[in-house]
């Protein structure tokens, strides 16, 4: 038994290879599920778990027209030699014929995500300065469960203790482990200096901002979130929502929140300011700026007031700082264009306009291009 | 996988004697006792332990994993038709469980060994499933695995154009699959395109191994209901007049009506097949020949496969017994709705016409009471003309009309003519 479980067994090989070919439509169609919002809902802990089409090959198969009574349950694999057999537990079994679901962790789906739209890597300021967890199996404990349980090292436990007690036979070399000889491979931790980061994202919640507005913010955040997580260990993100005045929200409320009133931009720049100054020291730490708003701003003095802000005090310190601009049915958009003309030549300033779903992937590209 | 240990077998050899006594004709069983991981991958693998790699196997065993894990089914048995027979139970079964199994794998292996379809197959299997297997890997080492792959993906498409009726046609040989040496019957398309499809070597090799195997599990398609059927009978004969324990009734009741519970009729092989058995053991189809009820039952799991044998015995007292209807016409109706939706196993009939220019391939989409699924069709006829390589032509019906598919060339499109509405049912 002991030594078929260590094999990589043959159909692990053709499972692998159909979770590649499962992969490779994920790819494909990678547009959708970005632009798709059933994806973030189903975020568990690490895993995605992805909804794709069945995969089907064609076949000449009775369809829906005629007068006949269709085909019966045809089965041409020829699969189950007579006997999927006796027993309770047949309901069920053609459930969810027709999706399949996936699970994918979040970086493999990030791995994607970069593969398509050739992400450089991030290339970390500063010094590593946090301490990340690194758990490894590659020590050895007494107590275990018997899933870890080292058979070789248990064996020779048992030979020194029965060499030693003088029980060992060479003629008839029978070694029996008793409890005090079982030994179970276990976990080591080990810290590792790593780069802190941090993303603030800041939305406009005033009236003008509607539901698919703020669903595409969702959806590009949700995106920047799993891409900038595999880059780096260690992730704080920071939520602030704005109307004429802003304030820090859990990222719960930040998506969900319906506020109404009137914009005043300068308002978030500045909490955001005081925010990062107060507990993101720039010498530590990583940080990625965003704002989405539908670039309605209360008036020209304050689209000044957020300029100097920015300059003053987030550009300093910050890797990077993004604006997307969501159109919607009220919005000037002149504020991307104040933008533009007051920060041109700041490289770390990008600006996007995201006028409907497809414009998600360009300005996730756009926004992390520079692998800054 | 192991032994199944002395305890075991002698419950094994307790259970082949019952079932000798009654008659069954029992050949040599091999149990091998496995995890649900291990059965999983062998009916993945449709029944063995090795075959050729395939995304499709995994695809399967993903399923199937799933499926056990979420609970929503277990496979307790699986069944090789080889020689000796080999079967493997779940090494989680109850002693119950694996007593059941082994009343239930006693009328499968009868089976195996009586019925007429069965009577070509090759005993072998497994080792030829296991030579496939290193001969396609070879293949895949030497020209590609993605080429192999897609090659494959072609014949999976098309692999239920084969010939049931051909099957005698093999005699003195092992296996089903009729000679390549002789001119392919109409229906044993994939015959055909092995013998003249434009195919490299490699590829004609592949398509002849998969035709092999294709015909290795036609038996088993046409011969569903009543396999199941004798085998459900059996394990429920031999375990309720002889094996059971006072303790062991009611968790045998239970596991016993799980698997024959659910739908009446056709959609169950377990119940139908059971039933119509049960029916004739009953002395219900008594033929006034002179022949025991039991007589009668025996000839019929050696002479029929389940069409015929559903048409046979699916009459109107069996219909009315069992509610699947009251009149003669209704009786009439679910006889001929069953037998038409086991015609050729499920599968739509396609057959090859034979007086065509010999680059030319033209098929007959045999009308039985259904249309093709369009998209699907179109798409394996791009299979089977990749195989070709000249033109191929497909008459069939769309929307109560003929039409004929045709593609000229590989990857070309696939062109549509549909012709007046027909009124021939």
């Amino acid at each position: 038994m002991t030594d078929e479980r260590s094999n990589i067994r043959r159909i692990e090989r053709d499972r692998s290879r159909f979770s590649e070919i499962v992969r490779g439509h994920i790819k494909r169609d990678l547009k959708k599920y970005v632009t798709g919002s059933e994806l973030i809902g189903r975020k568990g802990k690490q895993l995605v778990s992805i909804p794709v089409p069945r995969i089907e090959l064609p076949r000449f198969r009775h369809g829906e027209n005629g007068e006949g009574q269709g085909q019966g349950d045809g089965d041409a694999d020829g699969r189950g030699q007579g006997g999927e057999a006796p027993g309770a537990g047949q309901a069920g079994e053609h459930a969810g014929q027709h999706l399949l679901e996936v699970e994918l962790s979040l970086e493999e789906m990030a791995r994607i995500l970069g593969d398509e739209l050739a992400l450089p890597n991030v290339q970390p300021r500063g010094r590593a300065s946090v301490d990340s967890l690194n758990r490894r199996f590659s020590s050895m404990h007494r107590q275990g469960p018997h899933s870890l349980r080292h058979m070789r090292r248990t064996m020779k436990e048992a030979l020194k203790r029965q060499i030693a007690s003088d029980t060992y036979n060479p003629d008839d070399p029978v070694i029996v482990p008793v409890v005090d000889d079982m030994r179970f491979r276990s976990w080591k931790d080990t810290w590792r200096p790593d780069h802190a980061a941090m993303i603030m994202y800041m939305m406009d919640v005033s009236g003008s901002m509607g539901r698919e507005q703020k669903e595409i913010v969702r959806l590009v955040s949700f995106w920047i979130d799993t891409w900038l997580r595999s880059q780096y260990h260690s992730l704080e993100t920071r939520y602030i929502v704005h109307d004429a005045v802003a304030k820090e929200v859990d990222q719960d409320t930040f998506y969900r929140l319906r506020e109404s009133g009137g914009t005043k931009i300068s308002s978030a720049y500045s909490l955001a300011a005081d925010i990062i100054e107060q507990q993101f020291p720039a010498s530590e730490w990583n940080i990625y700026i965003f704002h989405f708003s539908d670039g309605d701003n209360w008036s020209g003095r304050d689209t000044e007031r957020c300029v100097s802000l920015l300059r003053e005090r987030l550009l300093g310190g910050a890797n990077l700082f993004c604006y997307g601009q969501v159109k919607s049915a009220y919005g000037s958009g002149q504020f991307k264009k104040d933008l533009d003309a007051a920060l041109e030549h700041d490289e770390l300033v990008i600006t996007e306009e995201i006028p409907d779903r497809d414009g998600i992937l360009p300005a996730i590209k756009s926004f992390l291009g520079k692998g800054v | 996988m192991a032994a199944i240990g002395p305890e075991f077998e002698a419950m094994q050899a307790a259970i082949e004697a019952r079932a000798r006594q009654r008659g069954l004709d029992v050949p040599e069983i091999r149990y091998e006792l496995v995890d649900y991981r291990q059965l999983n991958e062998i009916a993945a693998f449709g029944g063995f332990p090795v075959r050729y790699p395939h995304w499709r196997f995994g695809m399967e065993y993903d399923r199937l994993v799933k499926g056990h894990q979420y609970g929503l089914q277990k496979i307790y048995e699986l069944v090789i038709n080889t020689d000796p027979v080999v079967a493997y139970l779940l090494s989680q079964n109850s002693r119950l469980d694996q007593k059941l199994v082994m009343a239930h794998v006693c009328g499968h292996a009868d089976f195996f060994r009586n019925n007429a379809w069965f009577a070509h197959t090759d005993g072998n299997m497994i080792d030829v499933m296991a030579s496939h297997g290193a001969r396609v890997r070879t293949i895949s080492d030497r020209y590609g695995i993605d080429a192999v792959e897609t090659f494959i993906d072609r014949i999976h498409s098309i692999d239920n154009l084969v010939d049931s009726g051909a099957m005698a046609r093999a005699r003195g040989r092992p296996g089903n699959a009729p000679p390549l040496d002789r001119e392919s019957t109409p229906r044993d398309i994939l015959g055909h395109l092995a013998q003249q499809g434009d195919l490299s070597n490699w590829q004609r090799e592949l398509l002849g191994l998969l035709r092999d195997e294709a015909y290795y599990f036609l038996p088993q398609m046409l011969t569903k209901i009543m396999n199941e059927g004798w085998a459900s009978f059996w394990h429920s004969r031999l375990m309720t007049d002889d094996l059971l324990h006072d303790a062991e009734v009611v968790d045998y009741a239970d596991a016993h009506s799980g698997a024959m519970g659910g739908d009446e009729g056709p959609k169950n092989p377990y119940k139908l097949g059971i039933e119509l058995f049960r029916w004739i053991a009953e002395g219900h189809a008594d033929e006034g020949d002179g022949r025991t009820a039991m007589e009668v039952a025996f000839d019929a799991r050696r002479t029929h496969n389940d069409v015929t044998f559903v048409d046979r015995y699916l009459d109107e007292p069996f219909c009315r017994a069992h509610g699947l209807g009251v009149s003669s016409e209704e009786c009439a109706k679910a006889r001929h709705a069953t037998v038409a939706s086991l015609a050729n196993a499920g599968q739509p009939i396609i057959e090859r016409v034979s007086d065509v220019a010999d680059d030319e391939l033209e098929l007959v989409h045999v009308w039985s009471g259904s249309e093709l699924q369009l998209d699907q069709a179109e798409e394996c006829l791009r299979h089977v003309q990749a195989l070709w390589g000249g033109a191929v032509r497909l008459f069939t019906r769309l929307d109560g009309r003929d039409a004929l598919l045709s593609i000229v060339a590989r990857d070309g499109e696939v062109a549509r003519e549909v012709g007046e509405r027909s009124d021939a049912a």
